[in-house]
């Protein structure tokens, strides 16, 4: 009896934890979204909020935004990282001095918080932030004018490219040691077949890398679609990423408007549910090779 | 290994239930005695408050975005509280207290009797939000004896708090006022009236911005450009109706929207925070900021934050001033220690410290009048540093602030009708 319910013990502090806080927390904001607000007297449930969010204007446009930013961040911080994480390769292959200070130097932005890399990006980019000083120092640019606009610019590149620098050594510590494992596997059996590098890449390396690559995207995907932080020193006043939008709902709208708010965290624990399943159901696909069973 | 850790499982799992009954149970235990307590308090003379309040922990949640507030807090206040009275203040900065009232709601809601916020900063708008859901604790005001000395409790900046009475349930421990902060080696002569703000803004495009509201600074601004754009102050001291407010608003967006394509970034985003202003201002990229703080600009020079050529200036017409408070939430578990550190930072000592720039340079919330002839003359001697007005010239030029109620609308209507 004990041997057939002991790993269900095992892993009950850590479930009790999720279901507390996480499902706990899901089912508060579920309630409010639905009007239901005991502290401000309410106690009926309606669907107003969300008839109200779907008909507005501003929540598809920063959905959109955010789909965008989010997208290309992902894909971005996905093809660096695949980069960094080759780079890590053939650094263990000759581990040079400069090359393991250089992974080290990449690595960093793991251990910097979102909040703090994205003021950097902020200090480093504006307009009138170190670089457009230091080519102004250098004569390169006459005016701070001249410095491309790459902090809170409507496109949302500045939020971007905090998420790339971010992300990308993130995801390539997650595919490194399955690459690892894929050359000193599978190179020399290439070899004997004649395959030359890049066949080898192609052909193998890329389709046994991918169920790695796509979950670990899919993870930076739905952190970049749901943060708060990025966005919010990096974006614009006017379409809001939906966190910063939830948040001003939250914090500008009064009592009133805080369903609204709870509704957009609602849409987005679905939206980012959704592709947890969808990461899931592909990576089943794909880490069955041939597709067999 | 394995014998080992399953009965340390075991015990963790029988621990975490063991302590989650814990703590529901001593929370229903304490329950009353927490609220017998709170409310013999209100009563109390003030020996006892002060004798219950020795070795209590008060926790202060505070506007943490000032470098020279937080020193004054953590140099000048928290020190001379222990030492005197036993009193441990503790700073918790916030980015915006609007979220801690929103978290008192939430402890509200769940009602959690012992919250872990003693002390709060307000006024205005979140004065109201937290006053209409019963988020403070009670009338506490007259049991102060530097209160009931040294402040006029019946002048109308003081008795109400943006239009709104505040029914003993804050202290008022300062006053603001609102200036524009310029270059002075930019700008040669500062307009002295919002339209000649508009004209200046034109010529010189993309020198100028203001915060997004509902950043604080950014929805003042908007606040002082109503004043001007739509005739005065006077027709908005009646309470709200919505009905009639409205179409009265459309110059303050015309006004608004026909400087916006000469502003920074040609208006299509504006700075999040007044710290990003600030910046902006600092760099250079832009020759104006602004603040509820007549004596910001002088502490930001001194710090070398600020080129050393910055001033300050009002309107014409004045410029808004406002009165913020000290309050204690509903759930207090200090509140006495509260009372003390309230009451102590109230008294002439703690507020002419205050008014020295050195300090933080801000306006006493006292009666000048009521206060000794020795400390007049203190205050008399201060100097407020190069770029804060004259204390008269100041005085001269307060518009009181908008009723709370005007500020969410105007709020969400710049961003409907001005951000889009």
């Amino acid at each position: 009896m004990w041997q057939n319910s002991k790993p269900y013990w095992l892993v009950l502090p850590t479930v009790s934890v999720i279901v507390i806080l996480f499902f706990g927390g899901l089912v508060e904001g579920l309630a409010h979204s639905l009007g239901y607000f005991p502290a401000a007297g309410q106690l009926d449930f309606s669907t107003r909020a969300y008839h109200k969010l779907l008909s507005s204007k501003d929540f598809w446009l920063s959905l959109w935004l955010t789909l965008r930013i989010s997208f290309l961040a992902t894909l971005f911080s996905g093809i660096l990282g695949m980069g960094i994480s080759l780079f890590f390769l053939r650094n263990q292959q000759r581990k040079s001095r400069i090359g393991l200070w250089l992974q080290g130097l990449m690595n960093l932005p793991l251990v910097i918080p979102h909040f703090v890399g994205a003021y950097i990006i902020v200090l480093m980019f504006m307009q009138s932030g170190y670089l457009a000083r230091i080519l102004y120092g250098f004569g390169l640019i006459q005016q701070f004018e001249a410095f491309p606009v790459l902090t809170n610019d409507p496109r949302g590149w500045g939020i971007i490219l905090a998420y790339t620098w971010k992300e990308a050594p993130f995801i390539a510590l997650m595919i490194y040691p399955v690459l690892k494992n894929i050359y000193s596997n599978w190179l020399e059996v290439a070899k004997v077949y004649g395959a030359k590098p890049w066949q080898f890449f192609i052909e193998v390396v890329v389709p046994l890398l991918l169920p790695a690559w796509t979950s670990s995207c899919f993870i930076v995907f739905d952190f970049t679609f749901s943060a708060f932080e990025v966005p919010y020193l990096l974006g614009i006043t006017y379409p809001q990423m939906l966190p910063v939008l939830s948040y001003t709902l939250y914090t500008n709208g009064g009592w009133e408007r805080m369903p609204e708010a709870m509704a957009i965290n609602v849409v987005l624990t679905l939206i980012t549910a959704l592709l947890g399943i969808m990461a899931y159901k592909l990576s089943r696909r794909w880490g069955m090779p041939g597709g067999k069973s | 290994m394995r014998k080992v850790t399953t009965p340390v499982i075991t015990i963790i799992v029988i621990a975490i239930c063991l302590f989650l009954a814990g703590c529901s149970q001593a929370q229903n235990k304490s329950d009353p005695a927490a609220t017998a307590t709170s409310t013999d308090l209100l009563k109390a003379n003030w020996d006892e408050v002060a004798s219950q309040a020795k070795g209590q922990t008060v926790n202060m949640y505070m506007w943490g975005g000032s470098e020279s507030i937080n020193r004054y807090m953590d140099e000048w206040v928290a020190p001379r509280l222990k030492e005197d009275y036993e009193v441990t203040l503790q700073r918790v900065p916030v980015n915006d207290i609007n979220d801690t009232i929103n978290k008192l709601l939430a402890e509200k809601q769940v009602n959690k009797k012992e919250g872990s916020v003693d002390l709060i900063w307000i006024n205005g708008e979140n004065f109201k939000n937290a006053k209409e859901q019963d988020l403070l604790w009670g009338s506490f005001d007259k049991q102060l004896p530097n209160f009931n000395q040294y402040i006029d409790a019946n002048a109308p900046d003081i008795k109400d708090d943006f239009g709104l009475p505040t029914e003993g349930l804050e202290a008022p421990w300062g006053k603001a006022q609102f200036v524009f902060i310029y270059d002075s080696n930019k700008i040669k002569t500062p307009p002295t009236s919002m339209a000649q703000l508009a004209d200046w803004v034109k010529q010189n495009p993309g020198k100028f911005t203001y915060p997004a509201p509902p950043d604080f600074t950014g929805s003042a601004f908007i606040r002082q450009a109503l004043y001007e754009t739509t005739g005065g102050y006077q027709q908005y001291m009646k309470p709200l109706d919505s009905d009639s407010l409205t179409p009265k608003l459309s110059p303050l967006w015309n006004y608004l929207n026909s400087m916006e394509t000469s502003l920074w970034r040609e208006g299509k985003t504006y700075p999040e925070s007044l710290a990003k202003l600030d910046q902006l201002y600092a760099n250079g990229e832009v020759w104006m900021t602004m603040g509820y703080d007549p004596a910001r600009a002088s502490n930001e020079i001194k710090k070398g934050t600020f080129p050393a050529s910055t001033r300050t200036f009002v309107l014409e017409a004045g410029t808004l001033a406002n009165t913020h408070y000290l309050s204690i939430p509903f759930n207090s578990t200090h509140q006495a220690g509260a009372m003390v550190a309230i009451n102590f930072m109230l008294s002439p000592e703690a507020q002419i410290a205050k008014f020295d720039p050195l300090n933080w340079g801000e306006d006493m919330s006292l009666d000048l009048q009521k206060l000794s002839p020795e400390d007049q003359k203190l205050v008399s001697e201060i100097d407020r540093g190069i770029a804060t007005l004259p204390a008269g010239e100041l005085a001269s030029h307060r518009l009181p602030e908008l009723p709370s109620a005007y500020v969410d609308v105007l709020d969400n209507g710049w961003l409907e009708y001005v951000a889009k």
